[in-house]
């Protein structure tokens, strides 16, 4: 009979062991990168003296600007979750919301992590109707999930006169009738490799055009959804919705460069930086504004490069991440960084090399959303989910109001 | 955390991108070559433990001879044997240390699929701060999730994965672990043997495959040297004392 070595070493010890080896696993699965999406990062719409916005916990909400109240609220079906790594099983969390709401007319429009389009009417939503109202125009879309992973709408809806256009995870493009919510058209996968649409389409005459995360530049036909003749390839994918100016195509990449692309071409008109790439993405999209676009980037720079060259007019280092896109009004450009920092430039006066901010206001809040801005104040939702107004003028904070429910 | 980011999270991070865009935009490859690199880097270990289960096969005669010599007193035989694997250099439990040592490799890499694969928006973001600015890394993002039938992010639908990893895990067991004696001890040791492979199978039907990945190719390769550098199957192909 053979004979084999011993090793003295007792079944509790062995237990322990593994334990103590499987232990980081577990505490590393429950960590938050996994499969559930947070709460979203809504932008804000003011129409009418109302602010429209969504909220970390699925809602959509409707606050009156002169008041400060809430006028109403909808919640959105919350999503089963599925588990993650060891941790948590399957779990109901609120749908997130990244999209900034669409107001046209009497109807909020909003997509959601959930892979629906929503048609709110504001005079059912503040009365508390059940949901949806089609006498009031009210509808709801599912997106298909189409063999991808996920339907998810993470990029804000466009609209035309008479359509929504929707950008799915599941790498198509929907047009939707904007009154009844019926599917006018549907486009072919245009990212086969990712499936994720990200960013927002945009419309020129009657042409849709499309970025995509594998780099591409699309053109659709805004009455079909076919794809046009012209299209736009890069090396690397394009990280931000495409802006439109003057036959040109504006938008950042996650090369770290910015791309101006003539529409029609097949080679860059320019990128910038023209040597050196910047210190990270261009994550949101730019504003353009008299041959000038202004363009903030995730390195915490904001750049003003000359439309029709590529060259840099000037720049300003804000020190913090850069997430959300510029918004021009009236004669001043207002910049916010990630740590709540609001820079407000005055395009009237004459700004060289190193910009230097007219104010600078704190709202001490992390933001990422989309802003909007409005006779002197800039409408923010912070990361916090509170709702921060500030008074460019008074160059300070106005008011702010929490858009958390209390139990 | 910072630091842990810093010295190992996204080194594993930017290096699993970069072998992406290398290997044709294929981060299933990056995860193979990874696991190559791992274990090259880890050689040193490996071999080491390696000699030390190969010195425990050669040991087998004199093992046999203090077993007839002390076999009615466990603890003289204990003592005994403890002392003939200190003097060869030998340490038993030493199959256990390339495992724990290869764990924070385990984490980084966990955290490295996730955060590359950016599932959800806030991870593509946060993406961002952690890449470095090598244009190799950054004109390979996004990247893409399908490998073979798998989606790298997501745990593998159809228990391939979970078949391979926990089938490999308890070849490679039973090749380095030598079998006890002590009856008590021998029954540990099943356990060990089974409980293992059958955890790291479970395991991989809860992790995104991405890791079950590496898990199943590193334990090819560790099959693969065991098998070359201790001239055989090792303990697999001998007989368990019960028997």
């Amino acid at each position: 009979m053979t004979q084999y070595p011993s090793y003295k070493m007792k079944q509790p010890k062995i237990l322990l062991l593994i334990v103590i080896a499987l232990l980081p696993l577990i505490l590393v699965s429950c960590a938050p990168w996994g499969t559930q999406s947070a709460g979203g990062w809504a932008g804000t719409a003011v129409h009418k003296g109302t602010i429209y916005v969504g909220t970390v916990d699925g809602r959509v909400v409707a606050i009156n600007s002169s008041t400060e109240n809430l006028e109403w609220s909808y919640s959105i079906a919350p999503v089963t979750a599925p588990s993650s790594g060891l941790s948590c099983g399957e779990t109901s969390v609120p749908t997130a919301i990244y999209g900034t709401p669409l107001v046209d007319r009497d109807i909020v429009y909003i997509g959601t992590y959930s892979g629906q389009v929503l048609a709110l009417n504001m005079l059912a939503r503040g009365q508390d109707l059940t949901f949806p109202q089609q006498r009031y125009g009210e509808w709801e879309w599912d997106c298909p999930i189409d063999n991808a992973k996920s339907n998810a709408i993470v990029a804000d809806l466009l609209v035309s006169a008479d359509s929504i256009y929707v950008c799915s995870s599941n790498g198509r493009v929907y047009s939707l009738d904007k009154e009844f919510g019926d599917l006018n058209w549907e486009s072919k996968v245009l990212d086969e490799r990712h499936r994720k649409l990200w960013t927002s389409p945009v419309i020129q005459g009657n042409t849709l055009y499309v970025s995509t995360y594998d780099g591409h530049i699309y053109a659709l036909s805004l009455e079909t959804g076919d794809l046009l003749d012209w299209s736009f390839e890069s090396e690397a994918g394009f990280s931000s919705s495409p802006v439109v100016y003057e036959d040109a195509i504006f938008l950042g990449s996650f090369d770290r460069y910015f791309y101006a692309v003539k529409i029609g071409s097949d080679v860059p008109m320019w990128k910038f930086p023209e040597e050196k790439q910047a210190g990270n993405w261009f994550w949101a999209p730019p504003v353009i504004n008299e041959g000038i676009v202004y363009a903030g980037c995730l390195d915490g720079i904001v750049y003003a490069i000359e439309a029709k060259t590529g060259e840099k007019i000037w720049e300003f280092d804000a020190g913090k991440t850069i997430v959300s896109s510029p918004v021009l009004i009236d004669n001043l450009l207002i910049v916010i960084d990630e740590s709540g920092n609001v820079y407000v430039f005055d395009l009237g006066t004459e700004l060289v090399r190193e910009a230097v901010p007219l104010k600078t206001i704190s709202i001490d809040a992390a933001v990422r959303s989309s802003f909007c801005a409005q006779e002197g104040l800039v409408y923010i939702r912070g990361e916090d989910n509170w709702i921060y107004v500030v008074d460019i003028d008074k160059g300070e904070l106005g008011w702010k109001v929490t858009l958390t429910i209390e139990e | 955390m910072e630091v842990w980011n810093l010295i190992i999270g996204n080194p594993v991070l930017n290096v699993l991108v970069a072998l992406s865009q290398i290997l044709s935009g294929e981060f299933g490859l990056a995860i193979i070559a990874l696991t190559v690199i791992v274990r090259l880097i880890s050689w040193p270990l490996t071999k080491r433990q390696l000699n030390s289960t190969k010195a425990m096969q050669e040991m087998q005669p004199k093992i046999q001879e203090l077993q007839k010599k002390y076999g009615k007193n466990q603890q003289k035989l204990q003592q005994e044997m403890m002392k003939l694997y200190k003097e060869a250099g030998v340490n038993p439990l030493g199959c256990l240390w390339p495992m724990l040592i290869q764990l924070p490799i385990w984490i980084a890499l966990y955290q490295a699929i996730m955060r590359a694969l950016a599932t959800t928006p806030e991870n593509l973001l946060d993406l961002a701060n952690r890449l470095y600015s090598w244009g190799i890394v950054n004109q390979a993002i996004p990247l893409n999730s399908k490998f073979l039938w798998l989606d790298l992010g997501q745990p593998d639908p159809y228990f391939i994965l979970a078949i391979i990893v926990g089938g490999t895990m308890w070849i490679q067991q039973k090749m380095t672990t030598a079998p006890a004696v002590d009856p008590r001890q021998q029954s540990t040791g099943r356990m060990m043997t089974v409980l293992m492979p059958l955890m790291f199978g479970f395991l991989t039907l809860m992790f995104p495959s991405g890791l079950a990945l590496y898990w199943a190719v590193s334990n090819i390769i560790g099959i693969i040297t065991q098998y070359f550098v201790t001239g055989g199957w090792g303990y697999l192909k001998l007989r368990s004392p019960s028997q």
